[in-house]
């Protein structure tokens, strides 16, 4: 008997012993690239996950928000002397912010990943053999969000590097400063071939880039680049699109991707993890939960940390009386007995705190007709660009009167104006401000005036914004610290 | 043969726990022979020690019978044995066991010799065993005997002070929790430091936090490459070699071990809070500075008194108990060791505990003469609920910080007793504030915890000294989290008790790892050479399973599952497996047992590496020279042993994360589309398959002296260790749309000396032994990434920097100058951003004329160290006739500790409960206070946000660990009785430091968790270690 039993301890040793690569173990829960990237499946399920950093990019507290809105005239926040915990944004907003700022780093970073998923797929695309069609449309989506992420990066950063391929070694990681010339020169032939690739919105899934989105965000640079002609020519392209009748419902998370839609990031409300939170974001604290439920009608709990892109009196006064605009932008609300404004865009019914169902309106054809009129007065040509500005401004849906201005001057500040309340509080603001060289002049006067009476921009009494505060309006954005100390080429 | 009633008991254990890890080994439980029966012989005689003392008590036991018998008062014995062949052994605490045969005498006497460190004891090291006289490595050994008194869990928490080079730090009071162990300042730069822990031969893949103490026989600290080789891979931070008990031949008894005690918190050490009324005035002069209106409930402080104190109401006195059986049967074929084991702790803070039900069965079957089988196995049970009371108040847990920041004048308790839900107050908290005392005691943070560490072996001698071995180890272990959080409380400010807010987190966790091991040794004696030799072949996989599920919004506390969630998160699992293959040999030869030679090398293949990588060498040589064998020193009696050694050897690291070398795609970066959801996925990791392992080489050179007749022993060693192709998660530019690339960068150096000496001061009827031991080690970066020179840690807002040239892991922070006391002082001093008269002031370091905190370009340096220059422990023990009296201590010098819960704790927003000290801060330039804190209004953040000098303080400290008392009582006369032993204990007796906070042996992250290597000295607030009071007793019978 022992001899059995040591017979059978042999054998479940070498039983154990004789299994085939036993030390090639690859994870069960996630693929790697060595088996990735082989089919159209694979491919659709890249370009999904390549929409998703943008969700990052404008939500949060370090959103798109607070370089884009709150950096401008148009929003400020209320100064919480019982938290000083997360005030990065209010350095954004006093111009004290610094090259170690999250905000910043979080725009830098997150467009980066979205190239980098663009980039994954643009490199092995074409040695893969499936559908044209299909293979196009993912083409023109990647084409598409490259072009979207590195016009963000050069607005608000100037220089930066370029990757055009997959980075898969420790050297590639980084690379030189491109000259913003060579960076707008990428973007241009991205969007281009995205414009080529991309169907139109009739044909394509609802929420994704459409050729009419890329050829808007080939119009945006253009304007940028004050190629006026080139911008006129390529918007008058973006067709099939019209302006809604309530301008209540451009925003409504009901009307998603509506026909005045040309491109929305896209939130979706639920335990899926894809739900926006702007109206929690923007909500002035300290404030009771009974406060917040009065808005919401639903369960809240109290939040009491800080209150971000607040409507500032300026932008409440630049509505001009009996715009039907201002109620469908701004509401009021109570917050420990004090009445404040916030932001009604993205203030819409939901079932659960902090979990809201609003999209991110990035372009729609109220901007299109706009930089229509902006790029013919730019050529001289008041006249066609007020007939443009004056279907978005004189549409039923605003209650205002035609505008008379005359000449390209008048013209150009009545496109402006317009486009301050059109478009408020869609991160146009302080991009609008920087490109017409206004940045410092504006925001200048504007500190002046917050300092001059804290209180009417929500600060208590008592305390005063720091001395260094509006003195020095930077346009660009220094490149994040986090990133300097890592490349050697900057 | 149903005869002996441990064979019943111990089929019941073995039948509850063994059948189905090695069903066929049972079959040998039938088969024990009958003991021949022969004339008897009687013989008596006397006990003595070595100068002459009558022993009484000692244990007399016939070899391979159940005949036993012991001294009496003046020394005699009498005992029956069947032969003259027969051997009687001799054994009794503190002296060596003797063997003598009978022969033909009927007066048989025995001298037995004290028990020091002896040389010649027998130490288990990597595969084989050796003597401290043998061995040319460097090793220490501490006997479960020595740590019996000291009432803790945790064994490693026994060894504190015990070790030379071996820093063990108790981080956090919390019931249950391992501690922080680490060999001769081990550290890498992003994987752990812990040591590798070998139990009965068996590599375990988590630590021995769950073990029982009172099952270890002896534990040995592997240090220098020679010792540790032979694990390979995993060996770079020493070894701790873990035997559990085994019944001794000639030994059958059952003995037991009880104590119980209570724990409190001293007083000394807690932080030093405002009480009612100093808060009340501060609050009061913040409403004044600001210029606005006092509250009418701050205007008259001097009514609130002293106050509640929050942080003394989340404390209670609790009990500790622990019971332990150990049945020990040898017989002539078969031994047995049983022990069984419940400890309970309550914990110091509210609703935290620990309990842990232990068995262990260790025996071995000797089939013929050749073939001999073993098996261990050690089920453990352990449930264990842990509030989530570590970590800062925004870290999510940190109960103890929340409770030191509340305002004192605030009440957790109702006049009528009842606790309330929340304690906010308008005009007084600025947050939602839930009642901490409240929180703590309804919130469930429980797990429960199974493993099985089991053993099996085979061993085969077919020709003497010839010896194959084959032995499968598992170790399988499943543990159930439960965290409910319910309406009634919360973990932290500004989120208020609610329905909504309730919370639940479940997890099962499980893991199987198995070893196979096969081994073939022979050793050989020619002449004076000596020769032994090994060569083995083993492998190893580990694979577990993690499941989460949780939610939130829960209409009722009274369900705690997930079916009453309203909001239901996604669930989660993963899957994580690794493998391992070795081959190994070891060679040692000694000549005339004075030259000393030994071998060693191991191959290991891994499956965590590239695919041109898997496998590494680890070869070690090492050499001694027992000089006191030569004749030159023979006749010179003062020097009874004095060996030189010396070792060289590489060891590895392999502790990363798995499928690191594999670029990998995430699933489930899922993006919408109107209102459908798209599956999308994203690649999410830079593959590298040139990823291999970290090495570590290492030179020890040591000298082992023994003088006066062993009564002074000494060891020296001097160890210099340099780590290359270090693991590392290097962060990359994150233009790449990747944060961190892992690979093997830059190389550090460590070296260190050791000390151990230990005396037999005085001997005789009064007995006095000391041991001490000192360690003082350094480190220094020698190269970095290809990418920077600096490697910069942050948590939270303590920051580490590690650079080239200097120390790993230095505190990286702004030096404060006082603050801006005036408007003069603010014009000509440099600024940053956010300065304003009366706001903290930093040092220019870079000249530029303004503050800037960036790492690279800012005003940053090195502000502290938080490894210290030695640490040290010093153990005396005391005997006078019955009683015995030992007392060890523990400490460490020239480290800093960044007490980093100061950000919460000097808030200058007026929101929180502040330290005392606080009240001195500047408030206006007539009265800018002591220079340390700035004021209130406005741009306060710079003051607790910004890392600088204020957080720094000495960490240096020497704690009395453990004092205990023993009394053996006069258990002669009774038959039954071997001995009986009354002791009380008083564990974290005293702690002398300068440090500020609560314990000095600190080192928790933001989250109160353990920190990795680049995060040491940070006190972000931790469980407080108790003071501990025990009675116990230790019973042996015959």
């Amino acid at each position: 008997m022992k001899k059995n039993i040591i017979l059978s301890f042999i054998l479940v040793m070498s039983l154990a012993g004789c299994k085939k690569s036993f030390l090639e173990i690859p994870s069960k829960t996630s693929l790697s690239t060595a088996v990735f990237f082989k089919s159209e499946s694979d491919f659709q399920q890249a370009i999904n996950g390549a929409y998703a950093p943008l969700r990052a990019l404008y939500s949060g507290n370090n959103g798109a928000w607070a370089m884009g809105e709150q950096r401008s005239d148009n929003t400020t926040y209320k100064y919480n002397p019982n938290d000083r915990g997360s005030i990065q944004s209010e350095y954004i907003k006093d111009f004290t912010d610094d090259a170690n700022s999250p905000v910043s780093a979080n725009k830098y970073f997150t467009d980066y990943s979205i190239i980098a998923r663009a980039n994954q797929i643009l490199d092995p695309i074409d040695g893969v053999d499936f559908n044209v069609t299909s293979k196009n449309n993912i083409k023109g989506q990647a084409y598409f969000l490259r072009a979207f992420a590195y016009f963000d990066l050069v607005q608000y950063f100037g220089q930066v590097p370029i990757h055009l391929k997959p980075v898969t070694t420790l050297n590639e990681t980084s690379a030189p400063l491109s000259t913003v010339e060579t960076i707008y020169n990428q973007i241009i032939s991205d969007a281009k071939q995205a414009a080529t690739l991309l169907p139109n919105k009739a044909a394509q899934e609802a929420g994704r880039a459409t050729s009419g989105a890329a050829k808007t965000l080939l119009g945006n640079v253009y304007i940028v680049l004050k190629r006026w002609a080139e911008a006129e020519t390529i918007l008058k392209e973006v067709t099939g699109y019209s302006l809604l009748s309530d301008y209540n419902n451009v925003f409504s998370p009901s009307q998603k991707n509506n026909s005045e839609s040309i491109f929305e990031v896209q939130f979706k409300e639920g335990n899926e993890g894809l739900a926006s939170n702007f109206f929690y974001t923007f909500l002035v604290q300290p404030i009771s939960a009974a406060e917040i439920t009065a808005v919401t009608g639903i369960p809240e709990v109290p939040r009491t940390i800080q209150g971000f892109n607040l409507p500032t009196p300026d932008i409440i006064a630049a509505y001009e009386p009996n715009d039907k605009r201002k109620d469908a932008s701004i509401g009021y609300l109570t917050a420990g007995g004090v009445t404040y404004p916030y932001i009604k865009k993205y203030a819409h019914a939901h079932a659960n705190t902090n979990n809201t169902n609003d999209n991110w309106p990035v372009y729609r054809y109220a901007e299109v007709l706009l930089f229509l009129a902006e790029a013919a007065n730019e050529q001289n040509r008041p006249g066609d660009a007020l007939t443009y500005l004056n279907m978005v401004r004189a549409n039923p849906r605003t209650g205002l009167a035609p505008s008379i201005a005359a000449g390209q001057a008048a013209v150009r500040d009545a496109i402006l104006a317009e486009r301050r309340v059109e478009l408020a509080f869609e991160n146009k603001r302080w991009l609008d401000l920087v490109r017409t060289g206004n940045a410092d002049q504006v925001m200048k006067a504007f500190g002046t005036r917050f300092k001059a009476n804290p209180q009417s921009y929500y600060f208590p009494a008592g305390i005063t914004p720091s001395p260094s505060s509006y003195t020095n309006i930077r346009l660009l954005f220094p490149l994040p610290a986090s990133e300097a100390a890592l490349s050697p080429y900057f | 043969m149903e005869i002996f009633t441990f064979k019943n008991l111990f089929r019941k254990v073995m039948l509850n726990y063994l059948i189905g890890i090695c069903a066929t080994a049972c079959f040998f439980l039938i088969s024990e022979p009958l003991m021949a029966q022969q004339q008897p012989i009687t013989v008596s005689g006397k006990v003595t020690s070595s100068t002459g003392e009558v022993l009484p008590g000692v244990s007399i036991v016939v070899k391979g019978s159940q005949t036993t018998a012991s001294s009496d008062g003046d020394g005699n014995y009498k005992i029956a044995v069947p032969n003259s062949n027969s051997v009687l052994v001799f054994s009794f605490v503190g002296f060596k066991a003797a063997e003598i045969q009978v022969g033909n005498r009927t007066v048989v006497n025995a001298k037995l010799t004290e028990q020091t460190q002896s040389l010649d004891d027998v130490v288990v090291v990597a595969y084989g065993n050796t003597t401290q006289r043998s061995s040319t490595g460097a090793l220490q050994t501490v006997n479960g005997k020595e740590l019996q008194d000291i009432p803790a869990a945790q064994v490693t928490q026994k060894l504190q002070g015990k070790l030379a080079g071996v820093q063990i730090n108790q981080a956090s009071g919390k019931p249950g929790l391992g501690l922080q162990v680490r060999i001769r300042g081990g550290a890498s730069i992003s994987t752990g430091n812990a040591p590798l822990y070998v139990v009965d031969g068996f590599p375990i893949a988590g630590d021995i936090s769950n073990i029982n103490p009172d099952e270890i026989e002896n534990i040995t600290v592997l240090k220098d490459a020679a010792s540790t080789s032979l694990y390979g891979s995993r060996a770079a931070f020493g070894v701790v070699v873990v035997t559990t008990k085994t019944a001794k031949s000639g030994q059958t008894n059952i003995s037991a071990n009880v104590y119980t005690g209570t724990q409190q918190v001293p007083k000394k050490g807690r932080p030093d809070m405002m009480n009612g009324t100093e808060w009340a005035q501060f609050k009061k002069e913040y409403y004044e500075d600001l210029g606005q209106p006092v509250p009418a409930a701050l205007q008259n402080p001097s009514q609130y008194g002293e106050g509640v104190d929050w942080y003394d109401a989340m404390l209670r006195s609790a009990p500790i108990t622990n019971y332990s059986v150990s049945i020990n049967t040898n017989k002539e074929n078969f031994s047995n060791a049983v022990v069984a084991g419940y400890f309970k702790q309550d914990g110091v803070l509210l609703n935290s505990n620990y309990e842990r039900f232990s068995v262990r069965v260790n025996s071995v079957f000797k089939l013929n003469e050749k073939l001999k089988l073993g098996l261990n196995l050690a089920p453990t049970h352990t449930v264990n609920n842990s509030p989530s009371t570590d970590g800062m108040f925004f870290g999510g847990g940190g109960l103890i910080n929340n409770a030191l920041l509340t305002p004192p004048i605030l009440n957790y308790q109702n006049p009528d007793g009842s606790y309330p839900v929340s304690v906010t107050t308008p005009g007084i908290t600025s947050f939602p504030t839930p009642n901490w005392v409240r929180s703590i005691q309804d919130i469930t943070n429980k797990s429960k915890d199974n493993r099985i560490l089991s053993n099996g072996y085979l061993e085969y001698e077919p020709i003497p000294k010839l010896v194959l071995k084959s032995s499968i180890n598992v170790d399988f272990a499943q543990s159930l989290f439960h965290s409910f959080q319910p309406s009634t409380a919360s973990r932290g400010f500004a989120s208020a008790p609610s329905a909504l807010s309730a919370n639940l987190f479940d997890s099962n966790y499980q893991y199987l790892s198995w070893l196979s091991e096969n081994t073939i040794g022979y050793s050989k004696q020619i002449k004076d050479h000596n020769f032994d030799i090994l060569g083995g072949f083993t492998k190893q996989k580990y694979r577990s399973d993690y499941s989460t599920i949780s939610g939130s919004n829960f209409p009722d506390d009274r369900i705690e599952t997930i079916s009453a969630a309203l909001i239901k998160n996604n669930s989660t699992s993963d899957i994580q497996e690794w493998s391992l293959v070795s081959f190994l040999a070891k060679f040692n030869y000694s000549y005339k047992g004075k030259y000393l030679l030994a071998a060693s090398i191991r191959r290991d293949g891994s499956s965590r590496f590239g695919v041109d990588k898997k496998w590494g060498n680890f070869p070690s040589v090492s050499a001694g020279w027992v000089v006191s064998e030569e004749s030159f020193l023979q006749n010179f009696k003062p020097i009874s042993f004095l060996k030189i050694r010396g070792s060289y050897g590489i060891t590895g690291n392999n502790n990363l994360g798995n499928y690191q070398q594999y670029a990998s795609v995430a699933s489930a970066v899922n993006s919408p589309f109107g209102s459908t959801t798209a599956s999308g996925i994203a690649v999410n990791s830079l593959g590298n398959t040139q990823l291999s392992w970290e090495t570590t080489k290492q030179l020890d050179l040591g000298v082992d002296l023994a003088i006066l007749n062993n009564r002074i022993n000494f060891t020296y060693d001097y160890y210099t260790k340099k780590t290359s192709n270090l693991l590392f998660s290097l962060s990359v530019p994150r233009e790449s749309g990747f944060s961190s690339f892992t690979g093997n960068v830059g190389e550090i150096k460590f070296w260190g000396h050791e000390f151990a000496l230990t005396t037999n001061n005085l001997v005789g009827n009064f007995k006095w032994n000391t041991n001490f031991n000192i360690a003082f080690s350094d480190n220094k970066v020698l190269a970095l990434s290809s990418l920077s020179n600096d490697l910069y840690v942050s948590d939270g807002t303590a920051r580490t920097i590690t650079r080239v040239g200097e120390r790993i892991g230095q505190f990286w922070g702004l030096i404060q100058d006082g603050v801006y006391k005036d408007q003069a002082d603010f014009n000509n001093s440099p600024k940053s951003v956010n300065s304003q008269v009366g706001t903290i002031k930093f040092r220019d370091l870079n000249g530029d004329g303004v503050i800037k905190y960036g790492d690279a370009e800012g005003d940053r340096t090195v502000i502290g160290n938080p490894f210290p220059k030695f640490v040290f422990g010093f153990t005396n023990s005391f005997a006078y006739k019955n009683f015995d009296l030992s007392i060890v201590a523990s400490g460490s010098y020239g480290n800093d500790i960044a007490r980093m819960m100061d950000e919460g704790t000097t808030n200058l927003d007026g929101v929180f409960n502040v330290l005392k000290e606080v009240k001195d801060r500047w408030r206006s330039p007539q009265n800018p206070g002591a220079g340390k804190y700035g004021k209130t209004t406005a741009s306060t953040g710079d003051d607790r946000a910004q890392f600088h000098t204020r957080f720094v303080q000495d960490g240096s400290y020497l704690t009395i660990k453990n004092i205990a008392l023993g009394y053996s009582l006069p258990v002669e006369k009774v038959k039954w009785l071997k001995s009986v032993r009354v002791f009380t204990s008083v564990q974290q007796a005293f702690v002398f430091t300068n440090y500020d906070g609560i314990n000095p042996e600190i080192g928790t992250d933001l989250n109160g968790n353990a920190p990795s290597s680049l995060k040491q000295g940070l006190d972000y607030s931790a469980y407080p270690v108790p003071r501990t009071f025990t009675f116990g007793l230790n019973v042996n019978l015959k």
